[in-house]
């Protein structure tokens, strides 16, 4: 009775410290893999870029990939450079910024969209001012200069982008920075062509 | 021994203390981790359920306030409407008196947002007995009429497209206490749903808006505001800044007439207002012509009529035309019988083709496994299935289609609950399987193929012709899963295949939508329409090609020819009999607006191209050229009317401060610009009217694949908040070892001190 007592009482401890220290190392793993598997992609998706770009046509990162390189992003003055990718589905904002189906590729007219987490590839997004330069380099290897126009921070409840208004490229991505849970409201950059270049 | 009873007891008792409280820990534990994983599910389900553009149905003339956005509208004096109903088109011409109730020179802007389809083409301003007739331009070019006629005093008004339903009309120089008459003219198709027939026209008046110039890129919409957007100002002040001045007695009259002329295309049966009093005369079996039996004082509720056919047994059809420059157009009209007459259906084989695909990954994927195992319970035993799944690889569960039976329906049931979402999307293979047609001449039986994806893809034209070459009998039904499909691609890819497109947003919209679906699958009324034209090298026809004919819509087909003459021959089968009908194409009866419709349909479908393919610029030159052929607002068009002479005198402004905001007796300005500015009848009336997805996907392309907005995805990751999680469930596990340490010291330690 003692015995079974104590063991009982032993046994309830280590499971709920072991339990504890399981999610905790789970958790975490899952937290840092996200973030690694944000960075590692980005160097898979460089050389098939770079594979895109010498013959024009889409190459996936890795096989079984549901999204490719289309345009590689980079911004000069923060130095960050990034490659975006063909859809803004959850799988491949893992991975890349993605580039929203029904918005124009890049260079073809209107607004093109491209959305991206707020905790790895679009972090740099609050960082970005009026008037920086934002290059777009596309699959045909024409790079485009933009300039920062107006940023926006909108409820995506009540709020669309319409793709048709204006030449130029949004930068979207979620708001405020610094939360952890997801919710409605969303920082959108608009760039303008850079009226240097045409 | 009294040691060791007494170690017994106390033994005995701390794990009596400290058991409960190991539960309470693991209890804690386990909740916090289910917490945790529930609240990132949660968050996830949120990105979807986002509000579409809605329909702006009503419209005022608004003067510039002090306030910067906002708006005051002038009162609006009288209205006349008339409605030429001719098949499933309505040309509406609305006439409206506004007046300046100020003494200074005003700039006004009238928004009228008007249902989805419509077409603006004619803008008149009506000056003392001067008529100005607005002329199309290329936006840009329109706009700098207006302002210069602006400038230099003269009257001018100008008609811009924000979006594909709201439009904008700026007036220029309206003077003191001077009256403005604008007429527009615009044209829309008539909505049907199943065998009724309806047209709403938009009565209640100056609800809040805020128009903003040509830049606009977000539409914000509040939650209660029943599709009243605003939207978000731009970086620059704004144009105008005059104060509004409103005389107190304008407010409150508000007189509308409305007269319509109704030519249903096929013989009438009830013709019914829902809200208003009419007086009806008919006019033969197909015409009648009614007004309101008292003018609307006010007016207050949208005035909605709603008729039906007199229930036949064999489709009837309707044909009109139109000579616009060296080019007839033509529209053909096509209705299924109503009624309980539906000639009795085939059995069908039907293709499950579901995309398990990483992009359909979270709540994508249960609403495409949950669309599926609807569709799967309402098969009879009397057709034959077969399900497909794909992502970059692709399964096909029965080596050919199989009898739905109970066996082969719980392997298909228990195979669709296994899927889950991952890898990359290889529609292609996919597709052709869901071709492959071991029986093609086999006519006793439908073959319809109903493929649920977000249409994730890149190779739009090989899955294109792969349809176009391939489609034999089958027909592909495309449905869209997810709160932003492709829609755009869908639908084209199901006017290909012949069969219709259907969006599914939300799990809420599963067994709704799908069932509207099946009820088409279940009871088609023609197949196999096919339409040979006289000069079917020289005809631009649209829907090409010719979707079957469901119960509940009718088939319009419009299409321009250099010559409208000899014999259009429509042929189809009909309850597994050939059917066959010609239309003496001379024969039609010459209407107006045939043409717009044919360039509103061109336009559509040029709009549609250059999101398919992503190009905006490649497609501008077609869309201007029709727009400015067809007399047109669009994307890049405007209506412009400018008056010859100046009116305002050269010395005075056009007055930004000198009128005081004087707002009529009774208004409210919290009423007036807040929530409640529209009543809560039209609000639930715009909620209660989404648009009827498979109707319009055959008649032309659905609302919601010309809605232009783009839903802005979920764009946070779980990391900080699983490191967050995960630090505290180390935190957590630490304490409880220190405490459990402690616990243990406590016992070695007490226990010796009792010894003493």
């Amino acid at each position: 009775m003692n015995a079974i007592s104590k063991k009982a009482a032993a046994l309830f401890w280590a499971a709920a410290i072991a339990l504890c220290l399981g999610v905790g190392f789970y958790q975490i793993g899952q937290g840092l893999y996200i973030k690694a598997k944000a960075e590692v992609a980005q160097i898979l998706l460089e050389r098939a870029w770079q594979r895109t770009l010498t013959n024009g046509h889409p190459h996936k990162a890795w096989p079984w990939a549901d999204a490719w390189p289309v345009a590689k992003l980079e911004v000069p003055t923060l130095g960050k450079s990034q490659i975006v990718l063909s859809n803004a589905s959850g799988e491949a904002l893992a991975f890349g910024p993605g580039h929203l189906l029904g918005s124009p590729l890049p260079g073809a007219g209107g607004t093109s969209v491209i959305a991206g987490h707020r905790d790895t590839h679009f972090s740099f997004l609050r960082d970005l001012k009026r008037d920086d330069t934002v290059t777009l380099t596309t699959s045909d290897g024409v790079t485009l200069r933009y300039s920062v126009g107006g940023i926006e921070i909108a409820d995506a409840r009540h709020t669309q982008i319409d793709p048709g208004a204006q030449m130029g490229i949004a930068l979207v991505t979620c708001y405020p920075f610094d939360e952890t849970a997801r919710g409605p409201l969303r920082y959108i950059v608009f760039a303008g062509p850079k009226p240097d270049t045409i | 021994m009294p040691h060791t009873s007494r170690r017994t007891a106390s033994a005995g008792s701390r794990p009596d203390r400290s058991q409960p409280f190991a539960l309470f820990l693991f209890v804690v534990c386990v909740s916090l981790f289910v917490l945790v994983s529930f609240s990132q599910h949660q968050a996830r389900a949120d990105s979807a359920g986002l509000v579409r553009m809605a329909d702006v149905e009503s419209g005022a003339l608004l003067l510039n306030s002090t306030e910067p956005g906002k708006y005051v509208p002038a009162p609006l004096l009288a209205t006349d409407v008339q409605i030429d109903v001719t098949g499933p088109i309505a040309r509406a011409r609305v006439t409206q008196h506004f007046i300046n109730p100020g003494d200074g020179w005003v700039e006004g802007k009238y928004i009228f947002p008007l249902p989805e389809n419509a077409a603006v083409d004619t803008l008149k301003m009506v000056i003392g007995n001067r008529v100005i007739e607005g002329q199309i331009k290329e936006k840009q070019e329109a706009r700098q009429a207006y302002e210069e006629a602006r400038a230099e005093g003269r009257r001018a008004s100008l008609v811009e497209q924000q979006r594909p339903n709201v439009f904008t009309n700026s007036v220029a120089n309206i003077g003191p206490k001077e009256t403005i008459v604008i007429q527009i003219e615009y044209q829309q198709t008539v909505r049907q749903d199943a065998d009724a027939f309806s047209l709403r026209f938009p009565m209640v008046v100056a609800p809040r808006y805020i128009p903003m110039n040509a830049t606009p890129q977000l539409v914000d919409f509040k939650p209660g505001d029943g599709g009243w957007g605003e939207i978000l100002p731009p970086e620059e002040p704004l144009d105008l800044e005059q104060p509004p001045v409103l005389h107190p007695d304008m407010g409150k009259i508000n007189p509308v007439s409305l007269a319509i002329s109704l030519d249903a295309g096929f013989a009438l049966g009830s013709v019914e207002s829902a809200h208003h009093e009419i007086a009806l005369i008919r006019d033969g079996p197909r015409k009648a012509k009614l007004t309101l039996a008292e003018e609307l004082t006010p007016a207050n509720k949208d005035f909605e009529l709603v008729w039906k056919p007199v229930a036949a047994s064999a489709p009837t059809a309707a044909l009109f035309r139109e000579r616009v420059g060296d080019e007839d157009y033509i529209l053909v009209m096509l209705t299924p019988p109503a009624g309980q007459t539906l000639p009795k259906a085939k059995p069908r084989e039907i293709i499950l083709v579901i995309d398990n695909s990483g992009s359909m990954s979270g709540p994508s994927i249960v609403q495409a496994k949950q669309s599926l195992l609807w569709a799967l319970d309402r098969l009879t035993p009397a057709d034959t299935f077969n399900v497909i799944r794909f992502d970059h690889t692709m399964t096909v569960l029965f080596p050919q289609a199989v009898a739905a039976h109970g066996e082969n329906l719980d392997v298909a049931r228990r195979y669709v609950r296994g899927l889950s979402a991952q890898g990359g999307t290889e529609m292609l293979p996919a597709l052709k399987a869901s071709l492959i047609d071991p029986n093609a001449t086999d006519n006793s039986r439908l073959r319809q193929v109903v493929f649920l994806t977000d249409g994730a893809i890149y190779n739009e034209r090989e899955l294109f012709t792969e349809i176009t070459n391939n489609l034999g009998r089958s027909r592909i039904f495309t449905v869209g899963i997810g709160s932003a499909p492709n829609s755009y691609f869908m639908a084209r890819a199901a006017e290909a295949g012949r069969g219709t497109f259907t969006h599914i947003g939300s799990e809420t919209q599963v067994a709704e939508r799908m069932s509207v679906l099946f009820e088409k699958l279940q009871n088609p009324v023609m197949t196999d329409i096919a339409a040979s034209w006289p000069d079917g090298r020289n005809t631009q026809s649209w829907p090409n090609p010719v979707p079957d004919l469901y119960k509940g819509e009718p088939i319009v087909l419009s299409a321009r020819m250099p010559k409208a003459e000899g014999t259009l021959t429509l042929k189809g089968e009909l309850a597994g009999a050939p059917w066959e009908i010609r239309l003496p194409l001379d024969a039609g009866e010459t209407r107006p607006g045939i043409g717009k419709l044919w360039a509103r349909r061109k336009i559509e479908q040029l709009e549609a191209d250059a999101r398919i393919e992503g190009d905006w610029q490649k497609h501008d030159d077609g869309i201007l050229k029709t727009a400015l052929g067809h007399h047109l607002v669009s994307r890049l068009t405007s209506l412009v009317a400018v008056d010859v002479t100046p009116a305002r005198p050269d010395g005075e402004a056009l007055t930004r401060h000198d009128m005081p905001v004087n707002l009529p007796e009774g208004w409210d300005y919290e009423k007036v610009f807040g929530g409640e500015a529209m009543p809560t009848a039209k609000r639930a009336a715009l909620h209660a009217a989404p648009p009827p997805m498979l109707a319009m996907a055959a008649m032309a392309p659905a609302a919601e694949t010309m809605a232009p907005g783009l839903a802005l995805p979920q764009t946070s990751t779980d990391a900080a908040s699983l490191i967050r999680g995960g630090l505290l469930a180390l935190m957590l596990a630490t304490l409880l070892a220190a405490m459990r340490w402690l616990q243990r010291q406590w016992a070695h330690t007490a226990l010796p001190g009792r010894r003493l």
